[in-house]
């Protein structure tokens, strides 16, 4: 375990010095590099608060101590697009986000199990592989294909759902309305999310089952008269499962990309598409600021996955030492 | 291990439909200036004109030939993603069997590397990269080949380890073989299936990059590329346009990724016993 710890340190450090270093080595003035074009009517008193806040005029380990310090600080710098904070504005995108990728989560990985263990218990027959065909050519399109069609579709011609942001914004709801409002708008990006994550859980869940389905425990189950339904998820399940939540944990990576197409395309106020935005006008703090973030919460949700695997299966533990 | 692994792939149903559809991309991409019916960086027609014989997917908003803009965006994807491939499964090559071999300090330098590069989301990073240079094709290569090695490098290592103690290995070195014969003569060919996989594996995740990348705008404006068509073509989703300006290279992307992908399912059907024995146990 200390040394997947070591890991995610090390990983954390990568992206801090990716972010540190990228401004710094562009051609030009760093200032404008670090902010971007927006700065073009600077004051020479921003000029030299700015200066002095990234301590530009001083040497490169210099500049990143105190690039640390701030960092440590919760200091994140100044948005000039949004006129705030950096970090004020990253903590009004994360929670839609955290909210989208968790439900996503929850359903892939839910449909994904349930699906893969159907069709792995029945390997060969023609669900299984009528699945398996399917899950190869959905892993294919891209999430925001899926997205905007879906958007187009079930949004736009049907009608049935709102077109983008996560709250209807003139409208005051409250109670239950409100929560209503949130659900209709989150349908969709979660809809896309999780058909996006779906055959990757089934594949991986599949061929899990498969390699479980062949221990000499589960004949034993099955010769014991065991119902199949509960030799699938009660004896083969506890084997199958612990490296599919590993590699869920290892591809919570992936999800975040997806989110970020996600909510670009349905304009969805999360971490996502505020980094889009931030890209688009060259608001490099908050540039920055959200691939920490982001980078923050996929190391977090890859620990935790160590963490339930070890818990489900404690074999792991001894190797984790 | 011995398998005609090329067979195997053109057996089976889901290989020769990625093979064909490869085979399809492959020769597109080599006679686009030939199949184009217009030059697709030049104003050919009234902007935005709906499909029509001379046009048959219509104009873009700058007046552009869709289907030959199409066309062209072939090129760009496979150029950069077979090449970001290439490189990226040499790099994986170079250091798995290094880590395999050279045990201790260099081994444990490589794997440390790999376990790292694992868990930074490659795909933001190279957002972030690109979104300082606003890369042409050079720099996407190299961004993906920097990017895209460490899963490769794993499986290489590992699988070096359980070679380097067969028979015939050791058998060559007892024979008085140099490191560097026993690597070009015993090692590397034995790793061409698995290197094959790993290469399929990256091509497909370098179109998808590269089409994420183009479709959030992070690409030469002026380059083909289907991303990029996406990213242009967003702006007029809800008027009729997207059946023939938004669906056609969303569904090139999604089959140039299937297509790899069901070769690369095959291959590796065809590389593991467990699922060979049931290939067989079907007929």
């Amino acid at each position: 375990m200390k040394k997947r710890l070591g890991d995610y340190v090390l990983a954390f450090l990568i992206i801090l010095i990716l972010n540190f270093i990228l401004p710094r080595l562009m051609p030009g003035d760093p200032i404008t590099a670090i902010y971007g074009d927006a700065l073009v009517e600077m004051s020479p008193e921003l000029e030299a608060h700015l200066l002095e806040r990234y301590g530009l005029e001083r040497s490169l380990p210099e500049q990143f101590y105190l690039y640390l310090l701030h960092f440590f600080q919760g200091d994140l710098g100044y948005s000039f697009y949004f006129h705030a904070p950096v970090s004020h504005v990253l903590a009004g995108a994360l929670p839609w986000t955290l909210l989208l990728a968790g439900v996503a989560l929850a359903c892939s990985a839910l449909l994904g199990i349930v699906w893969g263990a159907e069709a792995g218990s029945r390997r060969g027959s023609l669900f299984d592989r009528a699945s398996l065909i399917t899950a190869l050519f959905l892993n294919g399109i891209p999430g925001f294909l899926v997205g905007i069609l879906l958007l187009l579709f079930l949004g736009f011609y049907a009608g049935w759902f709102p077109l983008s942001g996560a709250a209807s914004v003139h409208l005051d709801y409250t109670g239950w309305a409100w929560v209503q409002d949130i659900l209709s708008h989150l349908f969709l990006p979660a809809l896309t999310l999780t058909l996006v994550q779906l055959p990757r859980n089934f594949l991986l869940m599949r061929s899990s089952l498969l390699g479980v389905m062949e221990k000499p425990y589960v004949t034993t189950a099955r010769c014991k008269g065991i119902k199949e339904r509960l030799v699938r998820y009660r004896h083969a399940l506890k084997g199958a499962l612990p490296p599919v939540v590993t590699r869920l944990g290892m591809s919570v990576g992936l999800l975040f990309t997806g989110v970020l197409f996600v909510e670009v395309v349905f304009a969805y106020p999360g971490m996502g598409h505020l980094f889009f935005l931030a890209l688009q006008y060259h608001d490099y703090p908050v540039v920055h600021g959200c691939l920490l973030v982001i980078t923050v919460c996929v190391l977090m949700f890859n620990l935790l996955a160590d963490l339930i695997s070890i818990k489900l299966d404690p074999r792991l533990k001894e190797d984790a030492r | 291990m011995h398998v005609n692994y090329w067979d195997e792939i053109k057996k089976d149903n889901l290989g020769r439909t990625g093979l064909l559809l490869i085979t399809v991309l492959a020769v597109v991409a080599l006679g686009a200036p030939l199949l184009a019916p217009y030059n697709p960086w030049e104003y050919v027609a009234p902007s935005l004109s709906p499909p029509s014989w001379g046009h048959p997917l219509g104009t873009n908003d700058v007046g552009q030939d869709i289907f030959s803009e199409l066309l062209y965006g072939t090129r760009t994807t496979l150029l950069v993603s077979v090449t970001a491939a290439f490189f990226s499964t040499l790099i994986s090559l170079v250091l798995g069997v290094v880590a395999g071999l050279r045990r201790g300090l260099p081994e444990r330098l490589v794997l440390r590397l790999v376990d790292v590069m694992l868990v930074i989301p490659v795909f933001l990073v190279a957002l972030l990269v690109a979104a300082y240079f606003q890369p042409g094709m050079t720099t996407l290569i190299v961004l993906f080949s920097l990017l895209l090695w460490p899963p490769g490098t794993r499986i290489i290592w590992n699988r070096v380890l359980s070679l380097k103690h067969q028979a015939h290995f050791t058998a060559a070195r007892q024979f008085g073989a140099g490191t560097a014969y026993l690597v070009g003569r015993h090692l590397v060919p034995e790793l061409y299936p698995l290197l094959a996989v790993n290469f399929i594996q990256v091509v497909r995740r370098a179109v998808f990059m590269e089409a994420g990348l183009a479709f959030l705008g992070v690409f030469d404006p002026a380059a083909k590329s289907w991303g990029l068509m996406l990213h242009y073509a967003r702006e007029f989703i809800f008027t009729d346009a997207w059946q023939w300006w938004l669906l056609p290279p969303g569904l090139a992307v999604s089959l140039t990724i299937i297509a790899f992908a069901l070769v690369g399912y095959s291959l590796e059907a065809a590389l593991d016993p467990r699922m060979r024995r049931q290939t067989y146990a079907d007929h």
